[in-house]
């Protein structure tokens, strides 16, 4: 056995670039595929103007259907609720079997699942998807943001 | 070695208490402020003070996930390999899954009393699910059978990779048509559209959540040193019987 002392400093290991590029490589592929690759998979809905358009939104499916409720459209009559829902200046009726849930109203963005059927959307489920602005609730300013909101989604 | 640890048996000290006493006065002002003094919401009524818990855990999520990785790096790239790097890790990553849940669950909450739904699967909310889940598989990473050196090295590649996903979840909402609302405060555009006092509790939220973030990683962390000496200490006794077996036999 050489039990003689070291004279010089042992030699420093190369740094190991394979999994470094390799980490890189995942990283940037993972990119690619959720930018690239995934969104028409991912997206939650379809947006009125789109049903029937874009590939996904076809008619004869089950969709899930993204518009604003437009004003003095919402009726209720026994256990239904209709509206009109409008998106990009197209609109659809819409028939919900029930009273929708969460801070549903007119003038709101709403996602409604369900199917077309002879032109109209017959619903059995309603989510509001509401905005990330957020204001002070007082008397005047409900009727003025309620329209505000309506005309910016009409127009 | 028990020298060491009976000096070190207590995990707080003078910093740890201030942290404490601030975070307890500023939590005390968001809890006023976000039930009593705040409006409600043109929209969503009172269920908008969800808010002031919601987004702060969120974000403070955020930062411990981001905080367990640069002290993963750190223990990585440092010549030492501090297991101090380790432990704050370690204790950031189950603070951070703790806030995550607090956001899951607050998020449920408000989802049924904005959209009608405790839950959906939209690319917000699943990208946080995953996030979470991930987080946990980090956290059981940790108590994998080994040295503190293999729990380290595991450990750190893996807060590494998943670090990743956070980008992933705060865009998920831009990149992809979610039912969750887009940001209000870090938006593309930085036109925060919300009312003064609602800003101004929601910021004491993130303030009060990253203290009480960083007191308890201070507390956790020195445990983990309690632990991490009680153990060697075990270690020493065993060797030192089975030395002393030797010797009689």
């Amino acid at each position: 056995m050489d039990l003689t002392p070291r004279t010089s400093e042992p030699s420093k290991k190369p740094r190991k670039w394979l999994p470094i590029v390799l980490l890189s490589l995942v990283g940037v592929g993972g990119i690619v595929i959720v930018t690239q690759f995934l969104t028409s998979a991912i997206d939650y809905y379809c947006n009125v103007d789109e049903i029937g358009v874009r590939s996904g939104c076809e008619e004869s499916t089950r969709l899930r259907v993204q518009g604003t409720v437009e004003q003095n459209s919402l009726q209720k009559t026994g256990s239904k609720t209709s509206f009109v829902m409008t998106f990009n200046d197209k609109s659809i009726n819409v028939v919900y079997s029930g009273d929708p849930g969460g801070v549903f109203q007119e003038c709101i963005s709403v996602v409604a699942h369900g199917r077309m059927i002879d032109g109209t959307f017959e619903s059995n489920r309603i989510e509001v998807k509401h905005s990330n602005e957020y204001a002070e609730k007082n008397a005047d300013r409900i009727e003025s943001s309620g329209s505000a909101a309506c005309s910016q989604a009409q127009g | 070695m028990s020298q060491v640890l009976q000096r070190t048996s207590a995990t707080g000290t003078r910093a740890t208490r201030v942290i404490g006493a601030t975070s307890i006065l500023v939590m005390a002002w968001v809890v006023v402020s976000g039930l009593l003094l705040t409006p409600q919401d043109v929209v969503q009524g009172e269920s908008v003070r969800i808010m002031y818990v919601h987004v702060p855990s969120a974000w403070i999520a955020y930062l411990a996930f981001i905080f367990t990785a640069v002290a993963s790096a750190s223990w990585l790239i440092s010549k030492k390999h501090s297991m101090g790097f380790d432990r704050f890790a370690g204790a950031s990553a189950e603070v951070g899954v703790m806030f995550m849940a607090i956001t899951l669950v607050t998020g449920s909450l408000w989802g049924r009393l904005t959209w009608g739904e405790f839950w959906q699967w939209d690319p917000r909310l699943t990208t946080t699910a995953f996030l979470f889940v991930t987080y946990i598989g980090y956290l059981a990473v940790r108590r994998l059978e080994g040295s503190v050196e293999q729990r380290a090295r595991r450990s750190a590649v893996v807060a590494m990779l998943a670090v990743l996903e956070i980008p992933l979840v705060h865009f998920s909402v831009v990149l992809w048509r979610s039912l969750h609302q887009g940001a209000t405060v870090l938006n593309p555009n930085g036109d925060v559209k919300m009312d003064d006092l609602m800003l101004f509790t929601l910021f004491s939220g993130v303030v009060g959540f990253t203290l009480v973030f960083i007191w308890l990683v201070l507390h956790r962390q020195r445990t983990m040193l309690l632990v991490d000496l009680a153990n060697n200490q075990g270690l020493d006794s065993a060797i030192v019987a089975r030395r002393a077996e030797g010797s009689a036999n």
